[in-house]
C-alpha cells in the first residue's frame, strides 16, 4: 500500500488544517481578482452615489441636525461608501460558493479530509481581502477631494479592518444562502434584501434628522451604529466607542452568520 | 500510518438506504443495498440514469450520510470515521468539479493541501500526475481552456494526488469523445495494475463490459445482478448464432440447425439458433451444414450482451446501450 | 394581439413584473425617510421629503417597465421566439407598437401603486386633479423613451449584456438630474450636468402636483419642457429601436 505521501493525521491535524485554511483563502482571493467584471461596479458605484450625493446634498451641511459640525458632505459620506461598496462586495463570495456547489467543486473540497470550518473561512477570507482592499480604494479615492480622517492613521486601519469583517460578517450570510439553495441567482436575489437594510438605517443621512417610524427602524438597525462609528472615526477621531462599533458590531454579525453557515453546511450534508 | 491494512475488501456495503423527502414524497433512491468489492478489482457499477448509482457513491465518498444501513469503504465506517475514509479515497465526481478560475497547476497543489501532503513533496507530485495525465503543456493555463477530455484528465490527476487505495470515478466518460474515452479506460486499467482498487459507475454498457472485473447492475434503488460480465452474460443463455443460405436451402438448413439448440427469431432470410454449446460449438455446426451440402452466404455468433442481461433482469433496456462509436474505434 | 401577449407574460411571470413594481415603492419610501430632513433647507418647495421623492419613483417605474419589455425582447431572442414572431406576416411597426402599449398598461399599474402607496406614506398633492394628470403623462412619456431604448438595445446586443447596459445608461440620466435634490440645491459638477439634462425637465413635469409654486404648480412653464423631451426622446429611441428590429433581419 502507497501511503508515503501522507502525513501522519494526529499530531499534523492543527498545522494541516491551517494550511489548508490559508490554501482555500489563497484561492478565494485570486479568484476575485480574476474576476475584474465582477468586482468594478463594486468600486465605482458607491463613488458614484458619493458624488452625486455631496452635490444634491452639500447644502444641508449646517442646516440639517447631525450635519451641524459637519464640513463637507462628501466627509460624512466615507462612512457609508465603505459600507456599501462592501455590501455590494460582500454577493460576490456567497456567489462563487454557489457556483462552486453547482459545479460539483464543492463537493471536491468535502470529500477531502479538511475540516468544514476551514472551508467556509476559507471561502468568505477572498471577500475579508477585498473588503479591506475597498476601504483602502475609498479612503485613497476621495482624498484629492479633501476627505481627510481625523482619527488618523489608527482610524484607517481600524476602518480597512472593519471593511474586512463587514465583508465577512455579510458574506456569511450570503454563504448561508448559498449553501441553503446551491444557486448562483438565489444568492444575487438576496442582496437587494442587504441593500434595503443598508437604507433603513442612518447609513446615508443622519439618525438626528430623521422621524416617525422610519428613525425607529433605523434606531433597531445595526447597521445605523456601525456606520456612525466610521463616521465619528472620520469626522471627530479616535473613541473608544467608535472603534468598538466599527469592529464589534461586524464580528457580532459575523458570529450568528457563521453559524448559521455551519448549519446550513450540516444541513446539506445531511439531507441533500 | 493514515491507512491501516484493511481487513477484508475495500468497499463492503450492508443494507444501505437512502431516503429522499418524506410523507407521500418518500422517495427511496437506494432502497437496501448490499455488495463487497475486493481488493485490485474494477468494480462497474452500471444503471440508467437516476437509478441510484450516485446516490451510493455519495454516501461511499462521505458525502451524503445513509438513512440506515452501514458501509465500510478501505476498513473505515462510511458515517463514524468519515475522515479517515476520506484520507484513503480519491474521487473523481461528475461533471469534473473544477474550478474553471483556477490553472492545472494551482488546483492539483491546494489538493495537495487539502490532503496534508508536505510542502516539500507538493510539487513534484504535481507535476508527476500532471505528466502522467498528459497535461504539461497547458498546466498553467486555466481549466476555463481546456477541453472536456483534459478537465476529465485534470479530474483524474487531483483524485490520485494522496495515493488512494481506493479510487471512485463517478461516470468518467459521460460527455466524452470516443478517442478521449479510450484514453481514459487506458489511464483506469493503468491506474489498477498498480494496485488501486476501481469502483466505477457508468452508464455505459460497453464501459462496464471493458472496464469492470465484476459488475453489479442497479435499478430503481436495487441491485438487481452482480457478477462477473462474462458469466452473467452466460447465464442469460446461449449465444446466438445467425445464418444466411439461398431461399432453397432454407428448410434443410433449419433441419441441421435445430439439432445444436432451440430456433430463435430473427430477420427473414436469415435463421438463429441458441447455440448451447456456446462459441466451441460453431465448427460442428458448419461441418453440419457442410455435409448437408448447404451454400454458407453468411455466418455469425453473437454472444449476450449486459443489456440483454440488463433486460432480462429488469424487464427494460438501458437506455444510451445503442453502440456507439468506441466500438468501432475498438 | 401582441400586446395581450405582453400581458400576459405579466400575468403568468410575476417575478419578472415584481421588481419593477417593488422597486419604485421601495424607492419612495427609502429616499424619503432617510432624506426625511432635506426639506428643512430654506426655500425647499414642499414640506413633505414624500412629495419630493413620488415623482422620482413615477419617473423610474415608467422608465423600468419599459425596459422591462427590452428584458423580454431579450429571451424572445435568446429561446427563438422572436424568430418565429418575424416569420408571421405581421407589420414590423406591430412588433414595436405591441410591447409599448403593453409598457404604458403595466406603467399605469406601477404609477398608481405608486400613488397608493406614497399616499399612505403622506404624499398629498397640491394641485388636484390636473396634478396627478401630469405625474401620470411624465410616467407614460417615459416609458415609451425607455421601450424604445430597451428594444433598440435588445436587438442589436441581443443577449443579457444589453440588459446590463440598459439599465446602466438609464440609471446614469436618471440620477444625474434634479432627482435627489432640487436645482436650487446643487453644487458643483451636478448642476451643470442636471441643467442640460432632459430628465430634470421631464421630473418637472411629474412634480408639478406634488410642490408648491413657484416650483410646483401646473401650469405651462413646467409642462412644456418635458412635454419636448419626451416628444424628442421618444422619437428618437422608438426610430433606434425600428432600426434594430430591421438589423435583425439583415
Amino acid at each position: 500500500m502507497t501511503t508515503s505521501v501522507l502525513s501522519a493525521p494526529q499530531q499534523h491535524k492543527t498545522r494541516d488544517g491551517l494550511r489548508q485554511t490559508y490554501a482555500l483563502s489563497k484561492r478565494s482571493t485570486l479568484e476575485i481578482f480574476r474576476q475584474p467584471a465582477l468586482i468594478a461596479p463594486s468600486l465605482i458605484f458607491p463613488l458614484f452615489f458619493a458624488a452625486l450625493g455631496a452635490s444634491s446634498f452639500g447644502r444641508t451641511v449646517g442646516k440639517v441636525d447631525g450635519l451641524k459640525d459637519v464640513s463637507s458632505f462628501l466627509e460624512f459620506s466615507l462612512a457609508s461608501t465603505i459600507a456599501q461598496g462592501v455590501l455590494f462586495g460582500s454577493t460576490t463570495g456567497g456567489t462563487a460558493l454557489a457556483t462552486d456547489i453547482q459545479n460539483g467543486f464543492m463537493d471536491r473540497l468535502l470529500a477531502s479530509p479538511s475540516t468544514r470550518v476551514g472551508i467556509l473561512i476559507g471561502r468568505l477570507a477572498g471577500g475579508s481581502v477585498f473588503g479591506a482592499l475597498q476601504s483602502i480604494f475609498f479612503i485613497i479615492a476621495l482624498y484629492p477631494f479633501g476627505v481627510r480622517i481625523q482619527g488618523g492613521i489608527i482610524a484607517v486601519l481600524i476602518m480597512v479592518l472593519s471593511g474586512a469583517l463587514i465583508a465577512m460578517s455579510l458574506g456569511g450570510f450570503m454563504t448561508a444562502m448559498a449553501l441553503k439553495t446551491g444557486s448562483p441567482e438565489a444568492v444575487q436575489g438576496a442582496f437587494p434584501l442587504i441593500f434595503i437594510s443598508l437604507f433603513f438605517s442612518s447609513a446615508f443621512f443622519p439618525r438626528e434628522s430623521m422621524s416617525g417610524a422610519y428613525k425607529t427602524i433605523a434606531d433597531y438597525n445595526p447597521l445605523s451604529y456601525l456606520v456612525e462609528g466610521l463616521r465619528v472615526l472620520t469626522l471627530q477621531g479616535l473613541t473608544t466607542q467608535s472603534m468598538a462599533q466599527a469592529l464589534l458590531i461586524p464580528v457580532a454579525i459575523g458570529v450568528g452568520s457563521f453559524a448559521l453557515s455551519l448549519r446550513q453546511l450540516s444541513n446539506r450534508l445531511a439531507q441533500l | 500510518m493514515t491507512q491501516p491494512p484493511i481487513q477484508g475488501a475495500p468497499i463492503v456495503v450492508h443494507s444501505l438506504v437512502r431516503h429522499f423527502g418524506s410523507g407521500d414524497n418518500l422517495v427511496a433512491a437506494v432502497d437496501g443495498v448490499d455488495l463487497v468489492v475486493e481488493q485490485g478489482e474494477i468494480f462497474g457499477f452500471l444503471g440508467p440514469n437516476g437509478a441510484g448509482k450516485s446516490t451510493i457513491v455519495r454516501m461511499l465518498t462521505t458525502l451524503l450520510k445513509p438513512t440506515t444501513g452501514h458501509a465500510l469503504v478501505a476498513g473505515y465506517d462510511i458515517v463514524k470515521q468519515a475522515d479517515l475514509v476520506r484520507r484513503s479515497i480519491g474521487v473523481a465526481l461528475q461533471d469534473s468539479a473544477i474550478d474553471p478560475l483556477m490553472t492545472g497547476t494551482e488546483l492539483l497543489e491546494l489538493q495537495a493541501v487539502l490532503y496534508g501532503i508536505p510542502r516539500a513533496k507538493m510539487h513534484a507530485r504535481a507535476s508527476t500526475l500532471l505528466e502522467r495525465v498528459g497535461l504539461t503543456a497547458a498546466a498553467n493555463r486555466r481549466v476555463i481552456t481546456y477541453s472536456g477530455g483534459m478537465r476529465r484528465r485534470l479530474d483524474l490527476a487531483l483524485s490520485l494526488i494522496h495515493e488512494p487505495t481506493v479510487l471512485f470515478l463517478d461516470e468518467p466518460t459521460t460527455g466524452l469523445d470516443p478517442m478521449s474515452r479510450l484514453a481514459l479506460w487506458e489511464e483506469v486499467r493503468r491506474l489498477n495494475r498498480e494496485g488501486t482498487t476501481v469502483f466505477l459507475t457508468t452508464q455505459y454498457l460497453e464501459e462496464a463490459d471493458q472496464l469492470a472485473d465484476r459488475v453489479a447492475i442497479i435499478d430503481h434503488g436495487r441491485i438487481v445482478r452482480q457478477g462477473v460480465p462474462k458469466e452473467l452474460k452466460a447465464k442469460v443463455g446461449a449465444p446466438t448464432l445467425v445464418i444466411n443460405v439461398s431461399a432453397p436451402q432454407q428448410d434443410l438448413a433449419k433441419s441441421v440447425l435445430a439439432r445444436f439448440g432451440e430456433m430463435r427469431p430473427t430477420d427473414e432470410g436469415s435463421l438463429a439458433v441458441g447455440l448451447i454449446a456456446g462459441a466451441t460449438g460453431v465448427a460442428e455446426v458448419v461441418r453440419a451444414l457442410d455435409e448437408a451440402q448447404i451454400d454458407l452466404h453468411h455466418l455469425e455468433l453473437n454472444e449476450p450482451s449486459l443489456d440483454d442481461v440488463f433486460a432480462e433482469a429488469t424487464g427494460h433496456r438501458l437506455e444510451g446501450a445503442t453502440p456507439t462509436a468506441e466500438q468501432t474505434v475498438k | 394581439m401582441l400586446t395581450l401577449r405582453a400581458m400576459r407574460g405579466l400575468q403568468r411571470v410575476p417575478a419578472t413584473f415584481l421588481p419593477t413594481l417593488a422597486m419604485p415603492i421601495f424607492q419612495a419610501v427609502a429616499f424619503a425617510g432617510t432624506y426625511f430632513a432635506i426639506t428643512k433647507i430654506p426655500n425647499f418647495p414642499t414640506d413633505r421629503s414624500i412629495n419630493w421623492f413620488i415623482s422620482l419613483s413615477g419617473c423610474m417605474g415608467g422608465a423600468f417597465s419599459g425596459l422591462g419589455l427590452g428584458f423580454a425582447a431579450i429571451r424572445d431572442i435568446e429561446n427563438g421566439f422572436m424568430d418565429r414572431l418575424r416569420m408571421a406576416p405581421t407589420p414590423r411597426a406591430a412588433l414595436l407598437l405591441g410591447p409599448l402599449l403593453s409598457a404604458l398598461a403595466r406603467t399605469f399599474i406601477v404609477l398608481s401603486t405608486v400613488l397608493v402607496v406614497g399616499y399612505f406614506f403622506g404624499a398629498r398633492p397640491t394641485q388636484g386633479l390636473a396634478g396627478i394628470a401630469m405625474f401620470y403623462l411624465a410616467g407614460f412619456g417615459l416609458a415609451i423613451v425607455a421601450t424604445g431604448w430597451g428594444l433598440g438595445i435588445a436587438y442589436r446586443f441581443r443577449d443579457m449584456r444589453g440588459a446590463a447596459l440598459m439599465q446602466l445608461t438609464l440609471f446614469l440620466v436618471m440620477f444625474t438630474s434634479s432627482a435627489q435634490a432640487p436645482m436650487s440645491m446643487m453644487q458643483g459638477w451636478l448642476l451643470q450636468v442636471a441643467r442640460v439634462n432632459p430628465m430634470t425637465n421631464i421630473l418637472r413635469l411629474s412634480r408639478q402636483g406634488f410642490l408648491n409654486p413657484p416650483v410646483g404648480g401646473v401650469s405651462w412653464e413646467n409642462t412644456w419642457g418635458g412635454l419636448l423631451a419626451i416628444a424628442v426622446l421618444g422619437s428618437l429611441t422608438i426610430c433606434f429601436a425600428y432600426r434594430g428590429l430591421r438589423k435583425l433581419e439583415r
